[in-house]
C-alpha cells in the first residue's frame, strides 16, 4: 500500500502544486538555516581525534604565582616544557609551537614563500596519525640532537617539487638547507586541536621542523605569547628560561593507569619546581585533559553558536506551524474525497497513513530544497565573511540529516491535519458532494 | 441478512435533540430488493448510513449478516463495508483524480487484493456496466448515466453481499434512471441484496418490497409490493401506520408471496 500512497500523494501533489510549492519552500526555508547552523555548529564540535580522544592528553600546569591568573593557562613555558620531555612515563609527547619561515627551493628562479611552520617532536605525526605519502619522521634522536630536516605536506611538495617524491632533496628555510624526510598526505583535523591558541579552525601547517631546532634557529612564535610576570627579555636565551606560556604540549598514553601514573609524575615535578621557587601559589598543580575535555575548556564551540541553533530550531517550528495550517486547508479540502474512501473501506488508519505519507513526501521535498539553501548559505557565509574554509564545508551527514529531520518535522506537522481528516464523518460529505 | 431491533439515533446539540431514527425495527433477507421511501428528513439517509456501518447508533441492536455490528472497532467496520457492501450514491462519488479503472480499483486496494485479482475484477465489473471499452478515461469525460455505471461497478468489484443505493437516480434524466435501475434488477437477480432510498414512486415500485420511514419510523410494510398490487392485496399499504410484529409476515406467507411476486 506505501506505493500506492505515495502515487496518490504525488498525484496530490500534481493537482495543488501552488499550495504543495508554499509548503515545501515553508518547511525548506527552516530546514536550510537549521542546517546551516547545525553544519557550523557540527564541525566546531566534532571530536577529530575520533577513537584516540582518550589517549591524546593536553598538558596544562599552574605555573603562575598567587595573586597572578586564576586558571591555567593552555600553554607552557618553554622550561617547563623542556623538562616534561624528559619524563619515561607517557609512549609518546611531543611539544610545539608554530613559527613562520622563508622558503626557498635550490632552483634559484623560485620566488621564496613566506610559510606558517610547526615546530615539533617526532612524536607528534604517530601521536595525531598524520599520514604519508613519501618518507616518514624525522628520528626519534633528532629530539635531542638537533638535526636539520624538514616534512612538508602534499601541497606544498606539489607546488615545489611538482608531487615527485622528493626525499632526500634540500629545502632552504630562513636560508638554511634542511633535508627532507617526509611528505605528509593533505592532512588537517578541524577543529586543529592540538593548537587552538590563535584560532581551532585554520588549515594544518605546511612544514614541520624539529623543536630541538629551537634554540639553535631561535625560531620566533607566531602564536600566543602569555606571561603573567612582568619580565625584561632581550635574548632568546631570556625568552627560553622566561615564564612566558608558548609552548603546547601534548602526551599519548595507552589507559588510565598510565594517565594517572604520569599524573603522579607531573605532581611530583610541581613539587620540585616549588622547591626551586617556583609555583608559588597554592593552587599549582598539573591538569590533564583528554581531546573531548580539550576542546570543552576551550569553548571551541561557542555558547552563541549553541544559542543560534537554538533559534534556528524555534524558526523550523515557526515554519512547521505555517506548514500545518496550509495541510490543514489541503486535506480538508479533500474530505469528499476521503468520505468516499471510508465508505468503500478504507480504515481511519488507512486514511491516516494515506495522508502521512503525502506529508512525509512534501518534507522530503523540503529537505532537498533545505539543502540547497543550506548550501548556498554556507557559500555566501564563506564569500562575504571571510570565514575558514573548514565551518563552510556541507558536512557529508547533512546530506542524510537534513532529509531526516525534514521528514520528521513534516510528520509531526502533518500528525494533526492527518488525524483530523481522518476523524471525519464519511456521511456528511458523501451526500454534500 | 440484515436485521435491525429498535435502532435510535439521536443527534445532539447543545439546545435541541433531534430523534433521526427511533425504535426503528427492519430485517432484509438474503436476494432482496428493498426501496426505501420517505419525506425529505424522515431518516431515509441515516438508516442508510447505520445499515452502511458509516454512522453509529444511539441505542438497539443491529445484526449484518449474522455479526453484531454494535461494538465494532473502525478497523472491523472498515473490513466488512470493504468485503460485504457496496454503495452506491446519487452524486456517483467517483475520485475525479482517477482513471475508471483506477475508481473501481479503489476498494481492491483496500481488501490487499494483488495486481493481477484487481485487474481482473475491475475488467469483469466494468464489462458488467458496459464500459470496459473506455477504462482509461476520466469520469469528467462520462455523461452522469454512465458514471453512475462506474459506480456501480465499483461498488460490483468487491462482489459485496448487498448493495446500498441512496437515490441512485437522482441526477440523471428518465432514460438513464431506466437503465441504471435495469442494471441493479439484474444485479439483484443474480443474487445481491439491494437497498435502495428512493424519492421515486415509481422506482420504489419497480422493487420486491417498499418500506417508508416517516419521523424515523419504519412506517409503512408493504410485502413484495408490485406482486400483491396487480392482485388488490395491498389494502394496508393505502394508510400508512407504524409496523407492529402482527404486521409482519410470517415465513410460509412470505414464501408464498415471494413466488407471486415472481410469477
Amino acid at each position: 500500500m506505501f506505493f500506492y500512497y505515495l502515487d496518490l500523494a504525488w498525484r496530490s501533489i500534481k493537482k495543488t502544486p501552488f499550495l504543495s510549492l508554499l509548503m515545501v519552500l515553508a518547511i525548506s526555508i527552516g530546514i536550510g538555516i537549521t542546517i546551516t547552523t547545525l553544519n557550523v555548529y557540527q564541525l566546531m564540535s566534532e571530536n577529530p581525534a575520533g577513537d584516540r580522544s582518550d589517549n591524546l592528553i593536553a598538558v596544562q600546569l599552574w605555573s603562575q604565582d598567587k595573586d597572578a591568573w586564576k586558571e591555567f593557562n593552555a600553554q607552557l613555558t618553554y622550561q617547563d616544557a623542556y623538562n616534561l620531555r624528559k619524563s619515561d612515563v607517557p609512549t609518546r609527547q611531543t611539544a610545539m609551537f608554530v613559527t613562520g619561515l622563508a622558503v626557498q627551493t635550490e632552483d634559484p628562479d623560485f620566488v621564496p614563500l613566506l610559510e606558517s611552520v610547526r615546530v615539533t617532536d617526532s612524536d607528534f605525526f604517530n601521536m595525531f596519525s598524520v599520514p604519508f605519502i613519501y618518507g616518514k619522521a624525522w628520528d626519534k634522536s633528532v629530539d635531542t640532537e638537533a638535526v636539520y630536516q624538514v616534512v612538508i605536506n602534499e601541497a606544498l611538495n606539489q607546488q615545489l617539487f611538482a608531487g615527485e617524491d622528493s626525499i632526500g632533496k634540500t629545502l632552504y628555510l630562513d636560508s638554511k638547507p634542511y633535508q627532507i624526510v617526509g611528505v605528509t598526505k593533505t592532512w588537517s583535523p578541524s577543529p586543529l586541536y592540538y593548537d587552538i591558541t590563535t584560532g581551532a579552525f585554520k588549515d594544518s601547517a605546511q612544514i614541520f621542523v624539529p623543536f630541538s631546532l629551537a634554540p639553535i634557529e631561535e625560531f620566533q612564535s607566531w602564536g600566543n605569547n602569555q606571561s603573567w610576570k612582568r619580565q625584561s627579555i632581550n635574548s632568546y636565551s631570556e625568552r627560553l628560561s622566561s615564564e612566558m606560556h608558548w609552548i603546547q604540549y601534548w602526551v599519548e598514553v595507552q589507559d588510565d593507569t598510565q594517565r594517572d601514573e604520569y599524573a603522579q609524575w607531573l605532581k611530583r615535578y610541581v613539587e620540585q619546581q616549588q622547591l626551586l621557587g617556583r609555583f608559588d601559589s597554592p593552587e599549582a598543580a598539573a591538569k590533564l585533559s583528554n581531546v573531548e575535555q580539550w576542546l570543552e575548556i576551550n569553548e571551541v564551540v561557542p555558547e552563541d553558536n549553541k544559542i543560534l541553533v537554538g533559534l534556528s530550531g524555534l524558526f523550523l517550528l515557526v515554519c512547521l506551524v505555517n506548514m500545518l495550517g496550509l495541510l490543514l486547508a489541503k486535506f480538508l479540502k479533500r474530505a469528499p474525497e476521503v468520505g468516499v474512501r471510508r465508505a468503500i473501506g478504507a480504515s481511519r488508519a488507512q486514511i491516516f497513513f494515506q495522508h502521512m505519507v503525502e506529508v512525509g513526501l512534501i518534507g522530503f521535498g523540503g529537505g532537498l530544497l533545505g539543502l540547497l539553501w543550506a548550501w548556498g548559505s554556507l557559500s555566501m557565509l564563506s564569500a562575504h565573511f571571510d570565514l575558514e574554509d573548514a565551518l563552510t564545508q556541507l558536512d557529508l551527514t547533512m546530506w542524510v540529516l537534513a532529509p531526516t529531520i525534514a521528514i520528521a518535522a513534516a510528520l509531526i506537522a502533518g500528525v494533526y491535519p492527518a488525524w483530523r481528516i481522518c476523524s471525519t464523518n464519511p456521511s456528511v460529505h458523501l451526500k454534500s458532494q | 441478512m440484515l436485521s435491525m431491533k429498535n435502532i435510535s439515533k439521536v443527534f445532539q446539540t447543545d439546545l435541541v435533540e433531534t430523534h433521526a431514527l427511533r425504535d426503528f425495527n427492519l430485517e432484509v433477507q438474503e436476494g432482496e430488493f428493498v426501496a426505501v421511501t420517505g419525506p425529505s428528513g424522515s431518516g431515509k439517509t441515516t438508516f442508510l448510513n447505520i445499515a452502511g456501518l458509516l454512522e453509529g447508533f444511539t441505542h438497539g441492536d443491529y445484526f449484518l449478516d449474522g455479526v453484531n455490528i454494535s461494538n465494532l472497532n473502525d478497523n472491523k467496520s472498515a473490513t466488512i463495508r470493504n468485503e460485504k457492501i457496496g454503495f452506491i450514491f446519487q452524486g456517483f462519488n467517483l475520485i475525479p483524480d482517477l482513471n475508471l479503472a483506477e475508481n473501481v480499483e479503489v476498494p481492491l486496494r483496500y481488501r490487499g487484493f494483488n495486481a493481477a485479482e484487481r485487474k481482473r475484477r475491475v475488467q469483469h465489473a466494468l464489462e458488467q456496466v458496459g464500459l470496459a471499452a473506455r477504462m482509461k478515461h476520466l469520469p469528467s469525460q462520462l455523461s452522469g448515466g454512465q458514471q453512475q455505471r462506474v459506480a456501480i461497478a465499483r461498488a460490483l468489484a468487491g462482489e459485496p453481499r448487498f448493495l446500498l443505493a441512496d437515490e441512485p437516480t437522482g441526477n440523471l434524466d428518465s432514460m438513464m434512471a431506466r437503465q441504471v435501475m435495469e442494471l441493479l434488477e439484474n444485479i439483484n437477480k443474480a443474487g445481491t441484496t439491494i437497498i435502495m432510498v428512493t424519492h421515486d414512486a415509481e422506482l420504489a415500485r419497480r422493487a420486491q418490497r417498499n418500506i417508508q420511514i416517516v419521523d424515523g419510523q419504519v412506517c409503512d410494510f408493504t410485502m413484495y409490493q408490485g406482486g400483491a398490487r396487480q392482485q388488490g392485496m395491498g389494502t394496508k399499504a393505502d394508510k400508512p401506520h407504524l409496523v407492529t410484529d402482527a404486521d409482519k409476515p410470517s415465513d410460509e406467507s412470505e414464501q408464498a408471496q415471494t413466488e407471486q411476486a415472481a410469477s
